[in-house]
């Protein structure tokens, strides 16, 4: 029993120090991240002066990288419920290190998406239109419009994912407020909603958050689906396919997932956890990211199979100038980074060099953003009338606020590292009272 | 209580000062603001009040009606009561109306300073310096410049002069290029310097030998109108147009016939022609006796020397002349050179076709072109007429100008005139048409009528003879005068005639005997080979190229390139091959650095710019080399030059075989563009077709008819409040049109066709766009529109996307209206904010606007009552619009047409606009 609470006592030091005041590169880090936000707000604040056209937006091509941005921020959120909810209720232990972080990177990644909804309005002031609420003038939502959809979808999905972290954080935030003071302890107190530890507290919280899971799983397929709704509801030729809804969901794990390993393999070196979250849970998400990579290429190939298949003459010819028109080297550099290069998975040597994941990650979020600025970009670009078709270069204004969206995510982020537990205290400790269940708490007393 | 604060008194007593203050407006009031016409009491805020006038922006002399609110004139539209506009405008008669307001105006007299510039001075100044310097010349050094001034002007600027004692050919009239040579020609053939007049709605064939009727030539609404009456019919009937000349301009793009000839090659052409015509070999039936004498003098003629010069093949001489012959009435238009004028006047005559579509005895001849009398001016008073490189000793320029002009650059002395919506006038356009020309509303700035100038300064000087009164009851008095000689006064008397804008009774043609004397003379002069590479300047409608245009010509693009806000260089694909050079690059052209456009239209060897360019002066005369510098940015329309093969304008014959095929096989989605059509049963699929209890509003734009002038654009501009957004706005796809006119350029090799698709928001009956906005600020309304609720829109731009007509453009900021601009804005049409979508409603104001007024009046709307801006304008009538619920309506019969279409048919998005294909061959 020494060890066990060696191991116990092990898990609680790591946690604390990972809580404590902060080193140098984390303050460098957090005021490049605010810095960065505030390039966002100033390019924003552009906009809201002088127009849609501080973007590089025109006709035909009236969405570019904001709603690029959008797509990529939902996408992000993905993994954090499919690896905390979905694992999970299939009761896979490996996911108990690991999903605080993902929780909390949907939770801020969802907070960075609804952003650029309003941020790419012509009239962001009016935003809130786009909610059914009551008025004098009896004026209605359009329930018909994907827009709508999105709207329910995100609102829906950030509430439910909020309350998903915020529940699993309950019996942690519990003990950190019995351990610290000042502040922090109050903060702590509110969280913690007045947890005693009592077995029937025990019970209700495993039950409720069984039901988040449980409610939080189909919004990970739903979520995607509506925003790829966004597209394919419409009639514009690479964009009108039911293949996106399946299409954009893989694209979101992949590229979630490839987000939680570009956080994690910094992030457990930097809080000094790498014995809770271990080269076998690495190993485990970026079989995940391979899978959901060849799903996304066999997309890919659907789309022309389909387009030759069947489809209108359009549709291949937008498909064809994706892939060798103005934004061929984008297209090519796309299917580099989520075809070809998570290839590389295949072999047990990089799935277990944590640096390579970490520069993986990175390769593969690049190429999904370019997935969904080649599909809302060229699209658009060859629309119906070729009279009209036209090019788009994103303005500095949009990557300023692309730069800022990443900006806001990494502020929410390196602040919640410094308050909450980035890993849970509680389901690590259950998994060293009972070893038999799993095998990672015998890893973490290896480890240790 | 009263101790502090605003007591009972105190206020009574501001109230009644700032009563009387507001009374006594210290700025003097407006001496007519409502003109005759109509009295004061009629003018209701809200209701329009209509003017008509006469057009003077070019020496075509249209009809205008202009509609007034609240005393600012808001919208210009031709006179369907008088015979030369017949109720259309062209591009350059819309954009008018920023000339009015345009925000470079002189607000009054100027005065050239120490410094050289121009700087304002009193009225009284301005004068008296006049007067002083006019006095101090000798009689022989007064001279005045003018633009043909057929009427009142005219007559006012010979009376001063004679009163002054100054010659009459001290007064120089400058014609236009084309009435010159047409002069010319016709003092050659029939040895009267007259102006013949054509009527194209009679020909069967025509040819232009760089006549742009439908653009700049002559009169281009009267023409182009004529022209378009015989086309959109069956081929039989049609009437086929050949063009003669290096460059497919508008008018060239919707010919039959190309015969690519050198520049100066055209002159060589024609006497192909006449050589044609006059060969026995040819079997011409019904020539004109005056052939043997022509035959003669070509005896010694080469043809295939001839054919080189000119650089074309021989058998198209031959497809042309077959044309001409078997197709009469013909009518040959050109006037390039008096040369090629009398020769084409000369294959017009042989044909027959003098005295029926191109007659005699039309001409008003109320102006002479006598030569300038030599020796130096000591006064020379310029009329909107420009300044010439003998005038630069003359101690003192004054112009009439009121705006900078190249008149106004080189004067001394400017005494603006008014513009001519504010002035009175009269223009005899041609014999027995007299246009009345009445302010319109009151002069916006301190600006005198040029006539009143020339007036006072004779009162001044104390001359003798000169008429009493001011130049507008002199003009009236001679207005009466003529209408009642011409036996076109009608009981309703002066006021009938200003309501009219026109007194008309035509002369008839008179028949003229032609001199031959001087044929064999013409017909042996051999043209001078062109050089090459060839120097052509061409003329637009539009004028992207000149920077003092009125911002709506320029921010239009060019029909055929789609440049706007720029000159530019043409280039054939071969010789832009030859420097390397690609389009957009900036090309160094003698000492000129212009743009490039690649232009398949074309012919090779030749440099092709704009005639408006102010590049163009430098570049005449000099040897052209051509190399390319960088590449550049040119202000251009993004798009594909033609349609990628998805048949987006199919010809006549392509939409009966199109349909044939349909008719020939199930229904059901068949693979490939144009050739889908939705399932018959369910055209709507799951849903119930749209219901239209009242109105359908729908359009059919015949594309056979469509000369690509683009005045309907410049019209919807006008009518919509539509902001111009610049030449950046434009190379980036920002141009805000609702309309455009989109243009298909597919070559190959020699072989060029260039087509036209006007292009707007459909109206469709299940729009896209219409389901994917969040907050309904577009829907299907009962009457069939797609509307747009611009206080509603968030600005998502989903509906844009998913239009597949692109017809929908975004307010990328905020529009920029410069003062006074903004005083032309129509009142019935929202000014839109940065943020909002908008696009073509079909001029839903004017629907409603007829619909209040037939409810008011308990009846039912009338066809034709409600004729959006771009149908009302348009030369050739190739928009009719009408309400599909209504049989009897026109467009129910129009869309009947067998060449009749709709875009993206297979969509099933219903649109209500219907093309009519072109016809000739596919």
């Amino acid at each position: 029993m020494s060890t066990v609470s060696a191991q116990l006592a092990l898990i609680e030091e790591r946690v604390h120090a990972a809580q404590g005041k902060g080193g140098r590169l984390y303050w460098v880090l957090l005021a490049c991240a605010i810095g960065a936000t505030g390039i966002g707000a100033y390019s924003w604040s552009r906009i809201i002066r002088f127009g849609m056209g501080e973007t590089g937006l025109n006709r035909p091509v009236a969405w570019g990288v904001l709603i690029t941005d959008f797509v990529f921020w939902v996408g992000i959120a993905h993994s954090g419920t499919l690896i905390s909810a979905i694992l999970f209720l299939f009761r896979a232990r490996f996911r108990t290190a690991v999903y605080r972080v993902a929780e909390a990177m949907t939770v801020f990644a969802v907070a960075t998406a609804g952003l650029f909804p309003i941020i790419h309005l012509g009239r962001p002031w009016f935003g809130y239109w786009i909610l059914p609420y009551p008025n004098e003038r009896s004026l209605w939502i359009n329930f018909r419009s994907p827009l709508v959809w999105d709207a329910f979808a995100i609102s829906t999905y950030l509430v439910v994912s909020s309350l998903f972290l915020l529940s699993g954080l309950v019996p942690d935030a519990a003990a950190l407020r019995d351990a610290t003071s000042g502040w922090r302890r109050r903060l702590y107190a509110m969280v913690s909603l007045g947890w005693r530890g009592t077995d029937e507290e025990w019970r209700h919280h495993s039950r409720a958050y069984l039901f988040f899971a449980a409610f939080a799983t189909p919004l990970v397929i739903s979520v995607h689906s509506v925003v790829s709704w966004d597209f394919a509801v419409s009639v514009v030729p690479g964009w009108h396919s039911t293949l996106f809804p399946p299409y954009f969901v893989a694209g979101a794990i992949l590229s979630g997932v490839a987000m939680v390993l570009t956080l994690l393999v910094p992030l457990r070196r930097a809080l000094g956890i790498e014995e809770l979250v271990t080269r076998r849970h690495l190993d485990l998400l970026s079989r995940l990211v391979l899978l959901t990579s060849l799903i996304v290429t066999f997309s890919y190939g659907m789309e022309f199979v389909l387009a030759l298949w069947r489809g209108p003459r359009v549709e291949l010819e937008t498909l064809l100038f994706r892939a060798f028109g103005s934004y061929a080297p984008l297209f090519w550099t796309m299917v580099f980074c989520n075809c070809a290069a998570p290839l590389l998975l295949f072999f047990p040597r990089i799935r277990n060099t944590p640096i390579a994941l970490f520069f993986l990650g990175i390769v593969v979020n690049v190429g999904m953003w370019l997935e969904r600025f080649n599909i809302v970009v060229t699209s658009l670009s060859h629309n119906r009338i070729p009279f009209d078709w036209g090019t788009y270069r994103p303005s500095l204004v949009e990557l300023g606020i692309t730069l800022g969206s990443f900006g806001w995510f990494f502020t929410w982020f390196l602040v919640f590292l410094k308050l909450l537990p980035a890993v849970s205290i509680a389901e690590l400790k259950e998994e060293v009272g009972h070893p038999h269940e799993g095998v990672d708490a015998t890893e973490v007393a290896h480890a240790a | 209580m009263s101790g502090a604060g605003i007591g009972r008194r105190f206020f009574l007593k501001v109230l009644g000062a700032t009563g009387v203050a507001a009374g006594c407006s210290p700025t003097h009031a407006p001496e007519k603001l409502i003109p005759l016409l109509v009295p004061p009491q009629d003018m209701v805020p809200g209701k329009p009040l209509f003017y008509r006038t006469v057009c003077r922006e070019c020496s075509a002399g249209c009809g205008v009606t202009a509609r007034s609110r609240e005393g600012r004139i808001v919208k210009l539209e031709g006179n369907p009561e008088e015979p030369t506009s017949g109720g259309a405008l062209c591009a350059r008669g819309q954009a008018a109306l920023q000339e009015l307001y345009a925000p470079d105006r002189f607000r009054g007299p100027l005065l050239r300073n120490a410094e050289g510039r121009l700087s304002p001075v009193s009225w009284e100044i301005a004068l008296g310096k006049l007067t002083e310097a006019v006095r101090g010349a000798s009689p022989d050094g007064v001279r005045l410049r003018t633009r043909s001034e057929p009427g009142t002007a005219g007559a006012i600027q010979r009376v001063f002069l004679a009163a002054l004692g100054v010659p009459p050919d001290h007064r120089e009239v400058v014609p236009g290029r084309d009435e010159k040579s047409l002069r010319a020609a016709s003092t050659l053939l029939y040895g009267r310097s007259e102006l013949p007049r054509y009527d194209l709605s009679l020909a069967r064939s025509v040819a232009a030998f760089g006549a742009d009727f439908a653009e700049t030539w002559l009169s281009p609404v009267e023409l182009g109108r004529g022209f378009a009456s015989g086309r959109g019919l069956p081929e039989s009937q049609r009437t086929t147009l050949a063009w003669v000349g290096p460059r497919l301009g508008t008018t060239g793009a919707v010919a039959d016939r190309w015969i690519a000839c050198r520049p100066g090659g055209e002159e060589d052409v024609a006497l192909l022609l006449l050589r044609w015509i006059v060969d026995p070999a040819n079997h011409v039936e019904g020539l004109d006796p005056q052939a043997a004498p022509v035959r003669t003098a070509l005896a010694g003629f080469d043809p295939r020397a001839a054919a080189r010069r000119a650089g074309i093949p021989l058998e198209q001489v031959a497809q042309l002349g077959s044309d001409l012959t078997s197709r009469r009435p013909s009518a040959i238009l050109g006037s390039h050179t008096p040369e090629l004028a009398a020769l084409l006047l000369l294959a017009n005559h042989l044909l027959g076709n003098v005295g029926r579509t191109v007659s005699f005895g039309q001409d008003s001849l109320l102006e002479s072109y006598a030569q300038p009398a030599p020796g130096k001016a000591q006064v020379l008073l310029l009329h909107h007429a420009d300044p010439s490189e003998g005038d630069a000793g003359v101690p003192l320029v004054v112009s009439f100008s009121s705006r900078p002009d190249a008149a106004s650059d080189r004067s001394h002395l400017v005494l603006p005139d008014h513009h001519w919506l504010e002035s009175f006038g009269d223009l005899e356009v041609r014999k027995g048409v007299l246009a009345v020309a009445q302010p319109t509303m009151a002069p916006l700035y301190e600006t005198r009528s040029a006539s009143d100038v020339l007036l006072q300064i004779g009162k001044s000087l104390g001359l003798k003879g000169l008429p009493p009164g001011d130049a507008q009851s002199i003009s009236r008095k001679r207005v009466s005068a003529r209408a009642a000689e011409l036996g076109a006064m009608r009981p309703d008397g002066e006021h009938g005639l200003f309501m009219r804008g026109v007194a008309s009774a035509p002369a008839a043609p008179e028949a003229r005997p032609l001199v031959g004397s001087s044929v064999p003379a013409l017909l042996s002069a051999i043209p001078a080979a062109p050089r090459e590479p060839a120097l052509f300047a061409f003329p637009t409608a539009l004028a992207a190229a000149d920077p003092r245009a009125p911002s709506w010509l320029r921010e239009v693009p060019d029909a055929i390139s789609g440049i706007c806000w720029s000159s530019w260089v043409e280039l054939s694909p071969r010789d832009a091959a030859a420097i390397g050079a690609r389009d957009g690059d900036l090309l160094a052209v003698g000492n000129a650095q212009l743009p490039l456009s690649v232009y398949a239209g074309l012919r090779d060897g030749v440099v092709a710019v704009p005639a408006n360019a102010p590049e163009l002066p430098g570049l005449r005369g000099k040897a052209l080399s051509l190399r390319r510098i960088s590449p550049g940015r040119l202000p251009r329309i993004p798009g594909a030059q033609d349609d990628a093969g998805r048949d987006l304008l199919p010809t006549a014959a392509a939409v009966a075989a199109r349909e044939e095929h349909h008719h020939g096989h199930e229904h059901g989605l068949d693979k490939g563009i144009g050739h889908e059509h939705p399932p018959e049963e369910h055209p709507y699929g799951m849903r119930p077709p749209p219901s239209h209890p009242v109105h359908r509003w729908a359009m059919a734009i015949d594309l056979d008819r469509c000369t690509g002038c683009q005045a309907c654009v410049v019209a919807c501009y006008a009518e919509n409040n539509i902001p111009v957004n610049g030449a950046e706005a434009a190379a980036q796809g920002r141009n805000q049109a609702w309309l455009r006119i989109q243009r298909s350029i597919e070559a190959a090799g020699t072989d060029v066709k260039v087509a036209f698709l006007p292009s707007l928001c459909q109206q469709c009956d299940r729009a896209p766009c219409e389901p994917v906005c969040p907050v309904y600020a577009t829907y299907h309304t009962s009457e069939g529109l797609n509307a747009m609720v611009y206080n509603r829109c968030i600005g998502t731009r989903y509906c844009s996307n998913n239009c597949p007509y692109d017809a929908r453009v975004f307010n990328w900021q905020d529009p920029v209206f410069p003062s006074p601009l903004d005083l032309q804005l129509n009142p019935d049409v929202t000014v839109r904010s940065k943020g909002v979508m908008e696009k073509c409603t079909f001029c839903v104001q004017r629907i409603r606007g007829a619909e209040n007024e037939a409810k008011s009046e308990r009846r039912n709307l009338i066809d034709g009552e409600v004729v959006p801006a771009c149908a009302q304008t348009c030369a050739a009538r190739a928009i009719t619009f009408g309400d599909l619920e209504d049989s009897a309506a026109r467009i129910n019969r129009v869309r009947q047409d067998p060449r009749g279409y709709r875009l993206l048919e297979e969509l099933a998005t219903g649109p209500a606009v219907t093309y009519l294909a072109r016809g000739g061959k596919s």
